[in-house]
């Protein structure tokens, strides 16, 4: 063994999906990649509340978990007055891969998308880009979270065309 | 530093800028100072502990997905009998297909998922179901029962594109023939 990745082993992860199965698996996962803190819950107003005492450093949630959906979930963690770190990494995990979907997961604020079916390769590599994303947050009337545009060219300082 | 359109905002890291409408900024912590990217396993050596950490819980799947495909079986036999599914059978059934289109490939059957994103495709957006559509869903429960019963694990190459192909052509045919999709053209 050559221990030249990442080490996650520093790492508080939150896991949120309505679906236990799927909760052990992920966790499993993350086990195998070294990260030693991991809390789970079955819902999104779980999920905040363990926000409050866990302190995640990264949130993996599904989408489709009533009574409130992943997106809300998302949307809640970064604009609600409450929460506890508006700027955490979110990762949503979810079967709708539909490019509306996306962008939906998108402008509610999610840091990078991974569909289901999941699998350890991808799951690391989501995790490990996450890491490695620089992109700055943006606040303005319509959204709050991370800069959507994903290249580099997100660094361009020339004059901006963009409204909000 | 400033550039046109956009201006500082706040401390002197030189990061912070807004313009009229939305202000840029920096975090004030970041994962990656919680992550060296030395001293932990290679992403080879990572996923293969992954995959081994994972093992036990892969080779249950098959037992409780079973349970979880019968009940979509008694929802879907529940729901049909009438001949009509509205709105709030229809949602039930996709949440169920939903859950095993997301669980079937992550736990080694990606057949299932196959199907199951067939299922998802021809549920998502009717208002209603009958006749030959409830037949439809009917064959894509069936279907996953014979995935299960004939352990088709794994990747399946061939089988996979085949059926995802199959599918696609059956929901084809039945949305042509209840004009499923297809606009009314004086509609904006």
């Amino acid at each position: 063994m050559n221990d030249t990745g990442y080490n996650l082993e520093g790492l508080r992860v939150l896991v949120c999906d309505d679906s236990r199965q799927i909760r052990s698996l992920i966790t499993s996962f993350l086990n195998g990649f070294g990260v030693k803190s991991i809390d789970d819950a079955m819902d999104a107003d779980e999920a905040f509340e363990r926000m409050v005492e866990f302190d995640p450093d990264l949130i993996i949630t599904d989408w489709n978990m009533p009574p409130t959906d992943g997106l809300e979930f998302v949307k809640r963690v970064r604009i609600s007055e409450d929460s506890p770190n508006p700027y955490v990494p979110i990762i949503m995990l979810t079967g709708y891969t539909e490019l509306y979907r996306v962008k939906q997961a998108r402008d509610a604020g999610i840091s990078a998308f991974l569909a289901k079916p999941l699998s350890a390769q991808a799951l690391y590599k989501r995790v490990t880009s996450v890491v490695d994303d620089q992109r700055p947050f943006v606040r303005n009337d319509l959204y709050f979270g991370p800069c959507r545009r994903t290249n580099p060219r997100s660094n361009y300082m020339g004059g901006e065309r963009r409204k909000a | 530093m400033e550039s046109p359109g956009h201006r500082l905002v706040g401390n002197n890291s030189g990061i912070n800028w807004s313009m009229a409408d939305s202000e840029i900024f920096r975090p004030p912590r970041h994962i990656s100072q919680k992550v060296p990217k030395r001293g932990g396993p290679s992403p080879a050596d990572a996923i293969m502990r992954a995959l081994n950490a994972a093992d036990d819980l892969i080779g249950q799947y098959q037992g409780w997905a079973i349970d979880d495909l019968e009940d979509l079986w008694q929802k879907f036999n529940e729901i049909a009998k009438s001949g009509v599914v509205g709105p709030d059978g229809i949602e039930a059934m996709f949440d169920m297909a939903h859950e095993i289109r997301g669980q079937g490939g992550s736990f080694g059957f990606d057949l299932i998922s196959v199907i199951g994103d067939s299922l998802c495709k021809f549920i998502d957006g009717r208002a209603r179901l009958t006749g030959v559509e409830l037949e439809v869903i009917k064959v894509h429960i069936l279907a996953m029962k014979a995935v299960f019963r004939q352990q088709l694990k794994g990747d399946q190459d061939v089988l996979r594109k085949d059926l995802r192909e199959l599918l696609e052509m059956l929901r084809a045919k039945v949305d042509l023939s209840s004009n499923f999709g297809i606009g009314d053209p004086s509609e904006p």
